[in-house]
């Protein structure tokens, strides 16, 4: 976002006018969110596909009906996640066979050339990790979201979410230091 | 790596991410806009999912109510008396948009041994807003014969 963009309406009054179904208002929430929700699907997938398309198409149905009835109680970006996140679980389930295929995929955006050396190692490491530990690491450090948040995303304790980035922390230095020495 | 701090971890964890890609989908963008305006225009409606599909049930209904009505065959031994917690469901989200439970709806889940906070009897809970719903039990027409 830079100087020229016009300033984003205040969450607040965004929610607002969500809950009374302004169409306008539905307009700048996709605009402003549906990439990073894309991007935190794709990421929970382990890979950027037609599943995540149609995972996002789920997930914006979903909240169509739901936001109306949103009371506020986390952020949109959180509340949308959430939605997201049930959306990816129910996949996984439905598809348990193919998701161990998918599991072992790139992380999103590994369609393109990859960077050579450490930085591929780094990608490879962190989309070998177990699905629930990359997406916590996801959404704390790329997305940017409090403890809390995550834990309302993913229906956990703030003490479990805080226990499982360490986990993960620590599997991302293991795999490294066991894959590539370092 | 075993020596890098956190700090480390994050910046690499950060640019190996990709940036978000704008998503270039002009017809969930309508359609979502679209489809909120529906739902918010008919407050007195909730869309909710049971077992997966997605239902239009009245406010203030209960789970049982909008299921049957739905012909969603849910098992309900007792007629929704509270008694035989054969119409228990699994509240996957949303579980704030339902009624509190009552003693008797309490009582019957620990009688038949059903203590988790997700568990309800769709006879009892009232819906208020969407909520994800599975059920227990196998819908009626899904049991095996004989």
């Amino acid at each position: 976002m830079t100087a020229l963009d016009p300033p984003q309406t205040p969450e607040s009054d965004l929610v607002a006018r969500l809950r009374a179904g302004d169409e306008d208002a539905a307009h700048e929430f996709f605009d402003r969110y549906s990439a990073r929700i894309r991007r935190f699907i794709a990421n929970s997938l382990g890979r950027d596909a037609d599943e995540a398309d149609d995972i996002l198409q789920e997930t914006f149905i979903s909240l169509a009906d739901a936001l109306p009835f949103f009371r506020g109680d986390s952020s949109l970006f959180t509340f949308a996640c959430a939605i997201a996140h049930r959306k990816v679980l129910s996949f996984i389930r439905i598809n348990a066979r193919r998701a161990r295929l998918i599991r072992a995929a790139p992380i999103a955006g590994d369609a393109n050339p990859q960077p050579a050396g450490a930085d591929r190692e780094f990608r490879h490491a962190l989309a070998e990790l177990r699905p629930e530990y990359r997406e916590v690491l996801l959404l704390k450090y790329v997305e940017e979201v409090g403890v809390s948040e995550i834990a309302r995303i993913l229906r956990l304790s703030d003490h479990a979410v805080e226990s499982r980035l360490a986990r993960a922390r620590k599997a991302l230095r293991k795999s490294m230091k066991e894959e590539y020495g370092h | 790596m075993d020596t890098e701090t956190t700090e480390k971890i994050v910046a690499r964890i950060k640019s190996a991410v990709e940036p978000a890609r704008e998503v270039d989908d002009r017809d969930l963008r309508n359609t979502f806009a679209a489809r909120l305006k529906t739902v918010a225009a008919r407050p007195e409606v909730v869309p909710i999912e049971f077992n997966g599909r997605r239902l239009e049930v009245r406010r203030g209904g209960t789970l049982l109510g909008a299921a049957m009505k739905n012909g969603v065959r849910l098992m309900h031994v007792c007629g929704a008396r509270t008694l035989c917690a054969t119409c228990r469901v699994v509240v996957e989200s949303g579980e704030d948009n339902l009624t509190q439970m009552s003693g008797a709806e309490k009582f019957s889940l620990r009688w038949h041994l059903s203590i988790s906070p997700k568990t309800r009897l769709a006879c009892q809970a009232r819906v208020n807003g969407p909520v994800e719903v599975e059920s227990v039990f196998p819908l009626c027409g899904d049991l095996p014969n004989g």
